[in-house]
């Protein structure tokens, strides 16, 4: 465990170093690059004094000539004519202006973007926090349905089709059954494309029917979006159903451990037991087996936490949160101020970083009390 | 029937190539030839990309995990910390922030007149994911060589005199492992639509005027991000509260129900794909 603390700390050392070496040498006044670019636009003013850039179709023709004189730099003249229009219209000075992006990086920048990195800190524990517990419970549950030789819903409805068929006595097909599991397997379909769904999409989708810039809509979407609760089931699933194969678990069964994964039977698994914050199976074979499971997907966290931010920065950016740390990140890579930039990729890499020496902790410590390991980690 | 019912990696591939034909045909009926000609194009470089990405993150990640195993038996371990250091800050570094980073090197790149060709942009742009995607090929090379390095066919191969790169290449990774690899490509398959969708709708909505749709390859995610996309987006939050509007989202508000549906489905597909594959395969 000490060589890989060391590892961390010694990565957190050269990054930070790189990092502000980076910082130092774009610390430029973001006045003075705005100014540079302001007054490179001036020359074009003259000759497009008379389009009024309010207009979408003065601006298009604008944009069409200039592809006429300059056919090779298309993408130049789109933003020219974006630049232009921002410029007239004032938002170039009020952005300056503003407190958001018209200081220098000191103090009190510095203050603001850590008060944004705490916010984004704070979401994404609440995330983590509850997709972890929603990992394990989706993986258990279909682990469960699993041993109890459940299949889809619509491979359920076949055989109940298939039984009538072949039954001597015909029994009248019973359309509410029929109603029943189609419907379960449209939910059932419904519900994996929300999952998903990036975070985008469902976002949009309600938009005038929610508040989409609420903290709750935000951790909401972490949750529920990315595909990040789905995947990261089928992993845990993966280990339980590994772990399930190994010779100890038949050991055990001959030892009078339960084996039964009913939910409705005292020897089984209990849904109350599925569905608790600390999952504990006293006196049934699946207690090992989930305790050796979640100690292989304790080593699968760092990768979730990496994703998990990676949603986290996406849900801010394609939605536009002001005042968030994301927003904040892809407003100064508009206006490249890069110095700002900078600090934000620097706390978020810290983020992750300070969530795998948590987890390699974790994982020594789960080592220590159940392998007799010491320093054992991913 | 029963068969492919079992094997469930080609019955999801069925159904998603099923999917995309039947989703192509009606779009072929109901929408605007110069929409659909840009969902088409959209499509085509999304998977066009994702495919250069898995060929990328394959012999990136085949190169570093045969490396890094081979500089630990080393002598001097001073090249192989340093690779692992890269390797472990590559790990730390959130994919869609890395990619962000990359694209704005892109960008540069377009402004400075550097780039200018969009088959050599896209080939760009997978190369600038697949940094962030091949450590999971890698992390899995190294697992297959370490299970088998503890088999005594190992050291009876080196006593035999069989160059240990060869035993690790061709018997190893080769003979017993293609599977695994291939289930990992297909995943990572998966992770780059969602990646290359995000980014691209990201830059789109916030960077418009850094980064030009013009020189930028068409994507999904773009054309998401496009207004009458989002506003056809919309349309679906307007049904849950008026069911009868349902039948409208399939006909007036087909380009962004089509290329959100393409993202959702195609995202669904591969991961089922890649379960049954597994699950196939026993692995």
């Amino acid at each position: 465990m000490q060589s890989k603390r060391n590892e961390h700390l010694l990565s957190i050392l050269v990054v930070t170093a790189v990092f502000i070496g980076m910082i130092i040498n774009f610390g430029v006044d973001s006045r003075q690059a705005v100014d540079a670019r302001n007054t490179a636009l001036q020359q074009y003013l003259p000759p497009t004094g008379s389009v009024d850039f309010r207009d979408p179709q003065q601006r298009a023709l604008l944009k069409e000539t200039l592809d006429i004189y300059f056919p090779e730099n298309q993408g130049d003249n789109e933003a020219l004519v974006l630049e232009l229009q921002r410029y007239l219209s004032g938002e170039t000075a009020a952005a300056i202006s503003s407190k958001t992006l018209g200081s220098a990086l000191d103090g009190s920048k510095l203050l603001e973007i850590l008060g944004m990195l705490l916010s984004f800190i704070f979401v994404y524990v609440l995330v983590m926090g509850i997709t972890y517990y929603g990992v394990q419970t989706l993986a258990i549950f279909r682990f469960t349905r699993m041993k109890q030789e459940r299949e889809s819903y619509l491979a359920e409805l076949w055989t109940y089709v298939q039984s009538l068929r072949n039954k001597e006595k015909k029994d009248a097909l019973n359309p509410a059954k029929i109603i029943v599991y189609l419907g379960k397997a449209c939910a059932k379909g419904l519900l994996y494309f929300i999952l998903f769904s990036p975070a985008y999409v469902i976002a949009y989708s309600f938009k005038t029917r929610f508040d989409t810039d609420s903290f709750f809509f935000m951790v909401l979407l972490g949750v529920i979006s990315n595909g990040l609760l789905i995947t990261y089931a089928q992993k845990f699933f993966t280990f339980l159903v590994g772990e399930s194969r190994k010779g100890y678990v038949e050991t055990a069964m001959v030892k009078n451990l339960h084996n039964d994964y009913s939910t409705n039977e005292k020897s089984g698994i209990p849904l109350k037991n599925i569905f608790a914050l600390r999952k504990a199976f006293p006196g049934h074979v699946f207690e090992h087996i989930y305790i050796n499971a979640h100690q292989q997907y304790l080593a699968a966290i760092k990768e979730q936490a990496s994703f998990l931010i990676s949603g986290l920065v996406i849900i801010e950016m394609a939605l536009n949160i002001q005042g968030h740390l994301c927003y904040e990140l892809m407003q100064n890579i508009l206006y490249r101020r890069f110095d700002v930039v900078l600090v934000i990729v620097l706390g978020i890499f810290l983020v992750v970083k300070a969530t795998e020496i948590f987890t390699d902790s974790w994982i020594a410590r789960d080592a220590r009390r159940y392998a007799n390991e010491e320093g054992a980690g991913a | 029937m029963m068969k492919l019912y079992r094997e469930k990696d080609k019955l999801w591939l069925l159904i998603w190539l099923g999917g995309l034909l039947l989703l192509w045909g009606w779009n072929l009926l109901f929408l605007n030839k110069p929409a659909l000609a840009k969902v088409q194009s959209g499509l085509l470089n999304t998977f066009f990309i994702s495919s250069l990405v898995i060929v990328f993150s394959a012999m990136l990640g085949w190169i570093s995990g045969v490396g890094s195993y081979f500089l630990e038996k080393a002598t001097s371990k001073i090249p192989y910390l340093t690779v692992t250091f890269f390797l472990n800050i590559i790990r730390s570094v959130p994919q869609i922030v890395g990619i962000l980073v990359g694209y704005i090197i892109i960008t540069v790149m377009i402004q400075d007149g550097s780039l200018s060709s969009t088959f050599y942009i896209m080939i760009i742009i997978a190369f600038v994911i697949s940094l962030f995607v091949f450590i999971e090929i890698s992390d899995l090379v190294r697992e297959r060589i370490t299970y088998f390095r503890r088999r005594d066919f190992y050291n009876a191969m080196l006593v035999c005199g069989i160059p240990e790169w060869q035993i690790v290449n061709r018997e190893i990774l080769w003979k017993n492992s293609v599977a695994h690899i291939f289930n990992k490509l297909i995943a990572v398959f998966g992770i780059t639509v969602f990646l290359l969708c995000s980014i691209d709708f990201i830059v789109s909505v916030g960077l418009s005027t850094s980064v030009s749709a013009v020189n930028l390859p068409v994507t999904l995610g773009s054309l998401l991000a496009k207004i009458d996309s989002k506003q056809d987006i919309l349309a679906i939050g307007y049904f849950i509260t008026h069911p009868g509007y349902f039948p409208k989202l399939f006909f007036e508000h087909l380009q962004g129900i089509t290329v959100a549906f393409l993202i959702v489905f195609t995202l669904l597909c591969i991961y089922k794909i890649s379960n049954g594959f597994a699950r196939r395969n026993e692995l």
